[in-house]
């Protein structure tokens, strides 16, 4: 047990808990309140990067909005676990950083974080992952939600020290659909919107070699993240946040 | 290539469309977010070349499917080879029924294989074009095409030999005359080497010379001629050996005589002949000599006719002869014609050739006397000018002259007299034309007469001294002096070779029969020998104009020179195909 906090004595409280040192100095009676012992501490990490803020249809979630509403739906049934539940926000840099808790509120202050955080210019998150390590001293489970748009190698060695700290790392490669299945204009200059990066291309004739492309770079990042044994999974924002979360099973 | 609507050449401009389009559509893209760039990025510099492949293959099949459409709306009429309509086309299709066609190779006749071929060209005529057929008489006969079949049908082998060389000159003169597209030689002959001697056909650029190609060469044998003198009949034989090996064997040679137009019953002789005694190319020449029962036959006309065992060539295997037995001539020379006249005479007389007799009267400046008189000038000069009145008086056109300059004597009918000097002469001036051939100038010096006969009187430009002519010391004086009294004064002339059917026709004067042509096939035809694919080539043109064919290629090359197709159809498949091909590319993604 850790104490966490005081609060006003209600009839009905065992008087165990009455901070007796409080009622000596001000007359007024407390009660200690205490945060229980977990068995996992969990930490969701959600890219906040500009491209998270993209969706291939209007009707559907960017991914961003996909990864907030899987983050709190994730927090929250950490923390009905009785699981300590942290969050951390970034972009290139770190935006927020909710410690992980169990006590009450916590999910409103997860809740708060995500809504907090507004989608960011950046692209180097690599670059915050890895000063994410730092802050992630207690070994527990680490859930990053990202779309992987960044250098592969130097996202995974961060991913790789959280691994070697102990931690267990789940990875969530969030994809729209349309970011699959290349379609538009007969031709057309697609721009990162991260970057200067642009190109003119007639989406028809290269639709092939791109899905080819991305299904190389899934396999790619499921490859090496199994190789230093951390969970990947993929997901497109058309997928039920049900499904999403019971990859985690 | 032509075309038959070339205005609509003018779209082939459209076949710049596709660059064209390619060019303006590189208008500015809308531009959209999307954050996977890098992977597209990726993806394309993987399908960068075949993207630039596939952008180059359709550029070029839009661009080939414009150009075989517009190529189809002008309707091409391309050049085929076999097949297909020809433009109109001028042609001589030279048939060579020459005797040498009437062969027999391989079982079959020249001229059937020859025959096959002339219908097949003239057979593809149409009415456009404009065509004769030439035999070996070397006419030239128009018509229409059914006509000119049922020619050919009736087309049997000749008499007359062709010279290809001619022929082909003047027919490929003929169709380069003609205003039409196509102009075209079609010879359809054995090629005989000897047909194609006469050196090379000068063809007009323009005109194609097509030849059949020769079949397989045979050997044959035929009878050159056949001459008769001192009894016995001189048989000249000539032909082509091919394939004959080894020693000659004798060839067996029958005469028979009789049968002529004075019937006087037959008599046969048979001799051999070995042949290959002279041999000049393929061709090999012999001679055997049959005696004549002369003795025996009555004075006359006669014709006989020699014959070899049949051969391939049947044509040359007969030919006909005839010769004239005369009586001994009752000659007389009077003391004016020198000693060197009567040394001959005296000669002439031992060997029976002359009898003492005032027929034939030789003399030397007097006025003729009797019936035929052989006149000298006279050794006086002072005599001359009577000499001449004398013979003005028995109506001789000619007279003797001013003395002219000495000479060589040129005689074609009398080749004893070639060569021989003449240092002293009189002129012989002509009153009239006198008489032509035989009846006329007989020998001349440096192009003047100096023997020349009118009637019944021969005049001499010379005395037949030594101090005049070198001809008494020349060994053809005797014979010389022989034929003038037995033959020249009596107005009878050589017999005649000409060429035609076999057969003897007879020259008269009056009711007297002076001479005689024997006809026959040309001496060349007997050699079979046919030219190589190069010198026929070469004679008949060159190679640029010229081509020597096999019977298929010939009946291909026919008229190929002019032949046109719609191409048009072909086109039009073809825009299809690049049409289907240019839906696959463009469907295809990957």
């Amino acid at each position: 047990m850790e104490f966490t906090e005081h609060r006003a004595y209600q009839p009905g409280d065992e008087l165990r808990y009455l901070d007796w040192r409080i009622l000596g100095r001000s007359d007024r009676l407390f009660v200690k309140q205490f945060e229980e012992e977990t068995n996992l501490r969990a930490m969701i990490l959600v890219d906040a990067s500009r491209s998270m803020a993209w969706q291939g249809t209007p009707e559907r979630l960017t991914k961003r909005a996909y990864a907030d509403r899987l983050a709190a739906a994730l927090a929250l049934i950490l923390l009905r676990q009785r699981d300590a539940t942290g969050l951390v926000t970034f972009d290139e840099q770190v935006r927020q950083v909710i410690p992980a808790r169990v006590k009450a509120g916590q999910w409103t202050r997860v809740v708060r974080g995500l809504l907090d955080t507004p989608d960011g210019q950046g692209t180097a998150a690599h670059a915050a992952l890895q000063r994410l390590t730092a802050l992630l001293t207690r070994r527990g489970m680490v859930v990053l939600l990202s779309d992987l748009l960044f250098d592969r190698e130097l996202a995974l060695a961060a991913l790789r020290y959280l691994r070697h700290r102990g931690h267990q790392v789940i990875v969530f490669h969030l994809m729209d659909p349309a970011e699959v299945e290349l379609s538009g204009p007969p031709e057309v200059r697609f721009k990162d919107p991260e970057s200067a990066l642009s190109v003119v291309v007639r989406p028809r004739e290269l639709a092939r070699a791109y899905a080819d492309t991305v299904r190389r770079e899934i396999a790619a990042w499921r490859k090496a993240c199994r190789r230093h044994g951390i969970a990947y999974h993929h997901v497109q924002t058309d997928l039920p946040f049900g499904l999403a979360l019971r990859l985690l099973t | 290539m032509s075309f038959i609507h070339p205005l609509a050449l003018l779209g082939l401009a459209a076949a710049a469309i596709p660059a064209l389009l390619h060019l303006l559509q590189r208008r500015i893209p809308p531009e959209i977010d999307f954050p996977p760039v890098r992977y597209l990025s990726a993806a394309e510099r993987e399908s960068a070349r075949r993207l630039k492949l596939r952008h180059l293959l359709l550029l070029i099949l839009r661009t080939a499917l414009i150009v075989a459409i517009v190529l189809a709306a002008a309707r091409p009429l391309v050049p085929l080879r076999g097949g297909g309509a020809h433009q109109p086309t001028a042609a001589v299709v030279i048939l060579d029924n020459s005797p040498s066609s009437g062969a027999i190779v391989d079982g079959g006749l020249v001229l059937d294989r020859l025959r096959v071929a002339a219908r097949s060209a003239v057979g593809r005529t149409t009415s456009a074009d404009r065509v004769w057929l030439m035999l070996c008489d070397g006419v030239l006969r128009g018509g229409s095409r059914e006509a000119l079949l049922a020619t050919i049908d009736s087309t049997r082998a000749g008499w007359q030999r062709l010279d290809l060389v001619q022929a082909v000159e003047r027919a490929a003169r003929i169709v380069n005359a003609q205003p039409l597209p196509g102009r075209e030689v079609q010879v359809l002959s054995d090629l005989q080497s000897t047909a194609l001697a006469s050196g090379r056909a000068d063809v007009p650029s323009g005109v194609r010379v097509l030849a059949l190609a020769p079949g397989r060469a045979v050997a044959n044998r035929g009878i050159t001629a056949v001459t008769v003198s001192e009894g016995a009949a001189v048989i000249e034989l000539s032909g082509s050996m091919v394939g004959v090996a080894g020693t000659p064997q004798p060839v067996p040679v029958t005469i028979r005589i009789g049968g002529g137009h004075r019937d006087r019953g037959e008599i046969a002789a048979r001799g051999l002949a070995t042949p290959g005694s002279d041999r000049s190319g393929g061709a090999t020449r012999s001679v055997v000599t049959v005696s004549l029962p002369a003795q025996s036959l009555a004075p006359g006309w006669w014709v006989g006719e020699a014959a070899l065992e049949p051969d391939e060539l049947r044509a040359d295997d007969r030919r006909p002869f005839a010769w004239r037995v005369a009586p001994p001539a009752r000659v007389m020379a009077t003391s004016s014609a020198g000693s060197f006249v009567a040394a001959a005479l005296a000669v002439l007389q031992d060997g029976q050739r002359i009898v003492d007799g005032r027929d034939v009267v030789i003399s030397g400046g007097e006025a003729p006397a009797g019936s035929h008189a052989i006149v000298q000038p006279p050794v006086d000069p002072a005599l001359v000018g009577q000499a001449n009145r004398a013979l003005a008086s028995r109506g001789v056109p000619w007279r003797w002259g001013q003395l002219d300059t000495p000479g060589v004597l040129t005689s074609p009918e009398l080749t004893v007299l070639n060569g021989v000097p003449v240092v002293r002469r009189y002129r012989i001036e002509g009153a009239g034309s006198g008489e032509p051939g035989a009846g006329g100038v007989l020998a001349t010096v440096n192009g003047e007469p100096w023997l020349v006969r009118s009637g019944g009187v021969v005049l001499l430009g010379s005395r037949l001294d030594t101090a005049w002519t070198a001809l008494p010391a020349a060994p053809g004086f005797v014979p010389f002096v022989d034929a003038l009294v037995n033959r020249i004064v009596m107005g009878e002339a050589e017999v005649a070779a000409a060429e035609g059917a076999p057969r003897v026709e007879f020259r008269t004067r009056g009711t007297d029969t002076v001479g005689a042509t024997v006809f026959g096939p040309d001496p060349r035809e007997s050699d079979l020998t046919p030219a190589t694919p190069v010198l026929a080539t070469a004679a008949l043109g060159g190679k640029d104009r010229t081509a020597v064919l096999t019977a298929d290629r010939f009946a291909s090359e026919l008229f190929s020179g002019t032949r046109r197709a719609d191409a048009s159809g072909l086109l039009l498949v073809l825009a299809l195909l690049l049409a289907a091909a240019e839906l696959g590319v463009a469907t295809r993604t990957r």
